[in-house]
């Protein structure tokens, strides 16, 4: 029945793009601190740099968020950790690799306990780095918007400042000096 | 033409502690040296490491700093060192105290310090299942403590593998991982 409702809602009655706007700017991380990167997700998240202002608003269950920000390196241990809280959320869901650690091993590359976080769950946006600045992790939520919105790929656009008013003068052009004349 | 191997214990030299030790240790002490930063570093028989340990505990050494152990596979030998330091005794400030126990690669086997010691439980327990080394009269050996219970277990055999030893594989993930 419920799933009768949600086709008409979504597909007749047009309400798709309500939804994925609804999606897009409550994207609620549950933070997976494993180790460093998570002193930049901290950052993300203060008064510097605001990551609210996307609606990125720090979770700590797993139950009522939509996106796992994993923050860095994953042991064999953690692993089944990350598989359990990737299934209890609801859908829909998105997973963020942080860090070189989370993409492909990092300072651990090739070691007797570490796994690639893409061999356990499905990751949506990749984060290089090490660790990654606030800005690359803002970006990161940004291509996750584009994602959603139907046009992946890290679509930021520049914004056009007009700096004239605060920088110097332009050097006024300075009369040619007349040749010497011989004689 | 053998491999070159490092020093058990670094050159013998003067140090403060050192007549101390020697009175309360006795024939205890095989060897001793100063390493670099200045700290006195003493070499015992296997068999004698609780001696050593509750003779140190009078003398005000208050907690094992860490424990770990050192591979020397051409020589068939573990070395287990032993950091001791005191927080409370004023004389002993700024003193780590190394001791050093040589026990055979084959046969990895020594007691146990946990009970004088508690500080040395989880570093006996990490060592344990890093290099296989059997602290006899601590209740958790033979159980897994940090590492995961899937990793690290041979496929043929079923038994554990220790991944800290030299001749641990590590996996080879390739040149793009
Ligand atoms: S990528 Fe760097 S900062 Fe991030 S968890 Fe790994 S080592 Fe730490």
């Amino acid at each position: 029945m419920s799933q009768a409702l949600r086709e008409f809602l979504l597909k007749k009655a047009k309400l798709e793009k309500l939804f994925k706007w609804g999606v897009r700017w409550s994207l609620w991380p549950v933070h997976l601190v494993t180790s460093c990167c998570g002193v930049e997700v901290a950052h993300t998240s203060g008064p510097g740099f605001d990551a609210e202002r996307w609606g990125v608003l720090p979770f700590h269950t797993m139950r009522q968020s939509n996106v796992i920000l994993v923050e860095g390196t994953i042991t064999k241990k953690m692993a089944k950790v990350l598989k359990m809280v990737y299934e209890q959320m609801p859908e829909p869901k998105y997973v963020i690799a942080m860090g070189a650690c989370a993409v492909r091993g990092g300072l651990f590359w090739n070691s007797y306990h570490v796994v690639q976080v893409d061999t356990v769950v499905p990751v949506d946006v990749y984060i290089a780095g090490c660790p990654p600045t606030p800005e690359a992790v803002i970006r990161a939520f940004i291509m996750l918007h584009n994602k959603i919105k139907g046009q992946p790929g890290p679509y930021v656009e520049p914004t056009k400042v007009d700096l004239t008013p605060y920088l110097p003068p332009p050097p006024k052009p300075q009369p040619k000096p007349m040749a010497q004349q011989a004689g | 033409m053998s491999a070159k191997i490092p020093p058990k214990c670094p050159p013998p030299a003067d140090h403060p502690l050192l007549e101390k030790l020697k009175a309360a240790l006795g024939d205890a002490i095989l060897n001793h040296g100063v390493t670099p930063e200045g700290h006195l570093c003493l070499m015992v028989p296997p068999g004698k490491v609780r001696e050593v340990a509750t003779k140190l505990k009078e003398l005000g050494f208050d907690h094992v700093l860490s424990l770990s152990a050192v591979d020397y596979m051409a020589e068939g030998k573990f070395l287990v060192t032993y950091v001791y330091a005191s927080y409370l005794n004023p004389d002993l400030k700024n003193q780590l105290l190394h001791v050093r126990a040589e026990i055979p690669r084959n046969d990895p086997k020594i007691a146990s310090i946990a009970d004088i010691y508690p500080s040395a439980d989880y570093d006996e327990r990490e060592c344990h299942e890093m290099f296989g080394i059997w602290f006899e009269g601590n209740p958790h050996m033979g159980k897994r403590f940090l590492l995961d219970p899937d990793c690290c277990i041979d496929e043929k055999t079923g038994k554990p593998l220790y991944p800290l030893r030299k001749d641990f594989k590590v996996p080879d993930w390739g040149l793009m991982g």
